[in-house]
């Protein structure tokens, strides 16, 4: 491990950490997918039972992609940093 | 220049050790030995100024010996030539079972030629060296501590000139051990008052002391008993959590403390009578804590305070901007924080504080080694306070790898181990380092250099998803069956 002064020096000078989405706009982007997601899960809720799900399925995966981010993306604007 | 510095050192080692004498090579002589100490609450700072003089060519290899007492309460040791600002490195030789003295050497940065000299300034911070003399005190009584301490420098070198000056923060000081037998060393008086400094000294021709000879029958102890006008902190045990989150870019420390007043112990039953009456005068005792002002970072934002009852409202937060990463800045974040209860002498307050500041100002990415390092303050200091035991858990984010950690002064314990919070599947590894024994000078950055793939960053929302998934999939499930208890 190199010494605490270089580590300390090499610290200071590299570019600050930045997230891949900014965190100003984690609140809209939370609302905006699970919005989506809310509105998915309804059309899921009305689609036909048929013996090959397809539609089900599609639906369902979108939705359930979507909510993923759109919970994390809740938690944080919440406060809670996951 | 690694090496040569082993091998003499070794050499002084075998020559320490090898002789009963600890001065093997007698190179050096003190011209004068002035010893500072400014005495606080909880801790002690002790500045000792060596005017060094070489008795032979090229020597540069100094040892600096602490009595047994001083060593016990001594958790903070740096020595530096006198001007300079780099500090030396001390190399530890620990105790000499002969003498009881503990020694450290020094290299100076330039050799001293025959009869040349320099002066060496080294400084220690005591722990817990003072206590409170007498031991108990009602809530309108002054606070007096008292300290204790050998009256000599112990060196394994003769020493012309020595003196000790003992400050205290207020000139009322309550007694102070007037040495005697002192005819060797002085033809005046051995100790002056004048103020709030007492002054040992100055006592001439002190033979070399790091000998049992010496320590058994020339050292003497002395005690100043003095005033401390602030309440004395201890914080028995810290407990802070630093977690990481890249989703959010956020950084938040949470400390859990437990403060302790060390003062005097309350006489008799509190009398809430007695403590508006001083409060409204204005003429509170310092045997009371009543508040407290913390510097925090600055940038930080939601602050949150709160004890075992709940929320502590009774404090007052002034932010200031966030300052860039690395940066020397002196901004800091006013939070001053009333107790729940007026701490009096001898009682505890544990509560607990934290914050949320934005990652950016403490972490960086280093893209030729394709890691982040995150730099996460030891503590926020407590004016004037020791902290017991000190344990920092450091809590990356899920995933990480190649973890590497370097502390800015060793730990006593370090571990790695497994962090379970929201929204994590597998856990987040979290770094505990140990410490003991404090003080004012132990500030400084862990830097921690971690590396988190793009894949592990995506496992929290997959890791919902899947949930989510779940739920669809039982939605599937249940459309299918018919539940209809009659058709």
């Amino acid at each position: 491990m190199a010494d605490y002064e270089s580590i300390a020096t090499l610290h200071k000078h590299i570019p600050s950490f930045s997230p891949y989405i900014p965190v100003g706009l984690l609140p809209y982007l939370a609302f905006v997918l699970l919005t989506a997601v809310f509105g998915l899960a309804f059309y899921f809720s009305t689609l036909p039972k048929t013996t090959v799900p397809l539609r089900e399925v599609a639906i369902a995966s979108t939705a359930s992609l979507l909510g993923g981010f759109g919970v994390v993306a809740l938690f944080c604007s919440a406060g809670v940093y996951v | 220049m690694a090496e040569l510095w082993r091998s003499r050192a070794s050499y002084i080692l075998l020559g320490l050790f090898a002789s009963s004498l600890v001065s093997a090579e007698h190179s050096f002589e003190n011209t004068a030995i002035v010893r500072s100490v400014e005495l606080g609450g909880a801790l002690t700072h002790v500045t000792t100024t060596y005017a060094v003089k070489a008795l032979e060519h090229d020597s540069s290899i100094y040892t600096i010996a602490l009595s047994e007492n001083e060593q016990k309460n001594t958790h903070w040791i740096q020595a530096k030539m006198k001007g300079q600002t780099v500090p030396l490195h001390l190399e530890h030789f620990g105790l000499n079972p002969n003498t009881g003295a503990y020694l450290y050497a020094v290299e100076f940065p330039t050799a001293l030629k025959a009869n040349a000299s320099a002066n060496l300034v080294v400084e220690t911070v005591q722990t817990h060296a003072s206590y409170p003399w007498p031991e108990v005190a009602s809530q309108k009584d002054i606070q007096y501590l008292k300290y204790e301490a050998d009256l000599f420098v112990l060196s394994p070198y003769p020493t012309s000139v020595q003196r000790t000056k003992v400050k205290s923060p207020s000139p009322q000081i309550g007694s102070y051990t007037t040495p005697k037998d002192m005819e060797a060393f002085t033809t005046d008086v051995p100790v002056t008052k004048s103020g709030s400094t007492v002054t040992y000294g100055p006592y001439s021709n002190i033979p070399a002391s790091t000998n049992r000879e010496f320590v058994e029958e020339k050292q003497k102890h002395i005690a100043v008993q003095y005033n401390y006008p602030n309440p004395v902190l201890e914080v028995t045990k810290l407990e802070r959590s630093a977690e990481i989150s890249h989703w959010g870019a956020n950084l938040n420390i949470q400390d859990n403390i437990w403060l302790h007043n060390a003062g005097p112990a309350l006489k008799g039953h509190f009398s809430r009578l007695e403590f508006q009456s001083q409060n409204y005068y204005n003429r509170l005792s310092p045997t009371t804590l009543v508040s407290l002002a913390l510097h925090l970072p600055p940038g930080i934002r939601d602050v949150y305070f709160y004890d075992l009852n709940g929320n502590v409202s009774t404090s007052r937060l002034r932010t200031t901007p966030s300052v860039p990463k690395g940066s020397n800045s002196n901004q800091y974040t006013l939070f001053e924080m009333r107790p729940r209860f007026p701490v009096m002498g001898q009682w505890n307050y544990s509560f607990t504080l934290g914050w949320d500041s934005p990652l950016a100002d403490y972490a960086g990415w280093d893209k030729e080694s394709g890691s982040y390092i995150v730099g996460v303050p030891v503590q926020t200091l407590v004016p004037g306070a020791v902290v017991d035991e000190a344990e920092i858990k450091i809590v990356l984010p899920e995933g990480a790898t190649d973890i590497q950690f370097s502390p800015p002064f060793p730990a006593v314990v370090n571990s790695v181990s497994t962090h379970i919070t929201y929204l994590d599947t597998t856990g987040r590894p979290a770094i505990t380092l140990k410490y003991q024994q404090l003080t004012d000078r132990h500030t400084g950055m862990i830097y921690v250099s971690y590396k988190v793939p793009l894949s592990a960053h995506l496992t929290k929302p997959f890791a919902v998803a899947t949930a989510l998934m779940g739920v669809f999939v039982l939605a599937f499930a249940w459309r299918r069956v018919d539940t209809r208890i009659q058709k």
